[in-house]
């Protein structure tokens, strides 16, 4: 019978009452390798720039890094908050990067161990969990708000959802028309705190939905055939996910970017608040 | 039958894959894990912004600024090039018109000085022949004068020679021509 990966990441083993899942030893890796990475580009680093022109792992990053500056620039349109939003969208990209080319590696999901008569495999890509996902968007949607409340100030980022300011002038104002606008506003401001609940799980669940299908496919189109017709066929549809790779950590990066640049940036009127929703769209039809 | 005979076995694999249990759980969340995994991320995040971006921000920013200041610097030098050499080129020309001033100026000084020369040297000429000849004409006088007087000499000694002696004729003849001899 076919077996497909299931849904929940399975546990392997407990360190203490804590149980350790194949994804969870994924994520753990990404961060090794971020580690590892860091240490060998800070002595290239150290090795290159003391002369002006860097070269080999310097380089390298730093021209992956200029395009990702120039993609972050060209929504934000200001060099100052590109530099303040790199660390969280840039550390995400190639987070999710990672985790999801890593996935395609030979050995994740079929090198394992059998525990009952029931194989478990070591390593499972980190966003095929949605434990993983999750943080990551919540962790996105917090970042948003912490930074827009540092950039705007805390009263006037709440008067985005919690419109009492609008309702106090047009009560104050007595035109019935403004006040019923106000109403209708407060009620909108209101419905703006859920989208921010939609936002973590539509991140979550695409991430998760786009990898985790990609991982049944290649495991079904394997066991179409048996023998070597097993390793040929799925080989066109791993290319596809190394697309779908890119194509979802620059989906899930873009939409922290514009969460990050809308809430860091004040209202100025209805018109281009409605620019800024449209923008959000385009890229979450992706 | 061929599409029912794959899809059959998939759809029994994912019930088997989701018969365990259902709803938020069947997608595997868990608090636990969640958390977990949320700290990885933080620290993978942290990794990056304290330990990967540093350096290489910093190399970039200091490489961008050095190229903005580079391609400030070389309008600047390129603009002060070009105003110097418009400078260059009015200079060149005032001086080129004061030259030729001056050359022209010199030429006309020049002529005009060498035609005063020319006028004084003929004055001084002229001044000299008048000396010249009026010093010849005095001479001239003073020779007759003093020829007159010498002769009126010579007469008036022979005279008194003539007196003095007898004279015949042949004496007188030599002694006239004696006188006559010594005048020239």
């Amino acid at each position: 019978m076919l077996s497909l990966p299931p849904l929940a990441a399975e546990s392997l083993f407990h360190i203490g009452s804590f149980p350790i899942t194949n994804s969870y030893v994924n994520s753990t890796l990404g961060v090794l390798a971020f580690a590892v990475f860091a240490f060998f580009l800070n002595r290239s680093a150290k090795k290159y720039y003391a002369f002006g022109a860097p070269k080999g792992l310097v380089n390298f990053f730093e021209s992956i890094l200029e395009f990702v500056l120039g993609y972050i620039d060209s929504v934000t349109k200001d060099r100052k908050k590109t530099m303040k939003f790199l660390p969280l969208v840039g550390g995400m990209f190639f987070f999710i990067l990672f985790s999801n080319w890593i996935g395609l590696l030979p050995g994740t999901g079929s090198i394992g161990i059998n525990r009952a008569g029931e194989f478990l495999p070591l390593l499972r890509p980190a966003n095929t969990d949605l434990n993983m996902t999750l943080a990551m968007a919540v962790f996105a949607v917090i970042a948003s708000h912490i930074l827009g409340i540092a950039a705007i100030g805390f009263f006037k980022y709440a008067n985005k959802f919690i419109k009492l300011g609008d309702l106090y002038t047009a009560a104050k104002s007595l035109n019935p028309v403004k006040m019923l606008v106000a109403f209708i506003e407060f009620f909108v401001g209101l419905i703006e705190v859920f989208s921010e609940i939609a936002k973590m799980v539509s991140l979550s669940l695409r991430l998760f939905g786009n990898i985790f299908a990609g991982e049944v496919l290649l495991t079904v189109l394997a066991s179409l055939i048996s023998g070597y017709g097993a390793f040929l066929i799925p080989l066109p549809f791993m290319l596809l996910e190394l697309i779908v790779g890119i194509v979802q950590a620059t989906v899930f990066a873009m939409l922290t970017l514009v969460y990050l640049s809308i809430a860091t940036s004040e209202i100025h009127g209805h018109a281009e608040e409605g620019h800024e929703k449209i923008e959000v769209s385009e890229v979450e039809a992706i | 039958m061929i599409l029912l005979d794959l899809l059959i076995p998939i759809a029994h694999a994912q019930e088997a894959a989701t018969a365990s249990s259902g709803g938020i759980a069947s997608l595997g969340l868990n608090v636990k894990f969640f958390i977990a995994q949320l700290i990885n991320f933080a620290i993978l995040l942290l990794i990056f912004w304290k330990w990967i971006l540093p350096n290489v921000t910093k190399a970039l920013q200091a490489r961008t600024e050095r190229i903005e200041k580079s391609l400030m610097d070389a309008d600047r030098i390129e603009k002060e090039k070009r105003e110097f050499e418009t400078w260059q080129k009015n200079e060149m020309t005032k001086a080129r018109q004061e030259a030729s001033a001056i050359v022209t100026s010199a030429q006309t000084e020049a002529g005009k000085a060498k035609q005063a020369i020319l006028d004084q040297t003929k004055l001084d000429q002229q001044k000299l022949i008048d000396q010249a000849k009026s010093q010849i004409e005095s001479e001239k006088n003073r020779s007759i004068s003093e020829a007159k007087g010498e002769l009126a000499n010579l007469i008036t000694s022979a005279t008194e020679k003539i007196l003095r002696q007898k004279l015949d004729k042949n004496s007188d003849q030599e002694l006239i021509k004696e006188s006559l001899s010594n005048i020239k």
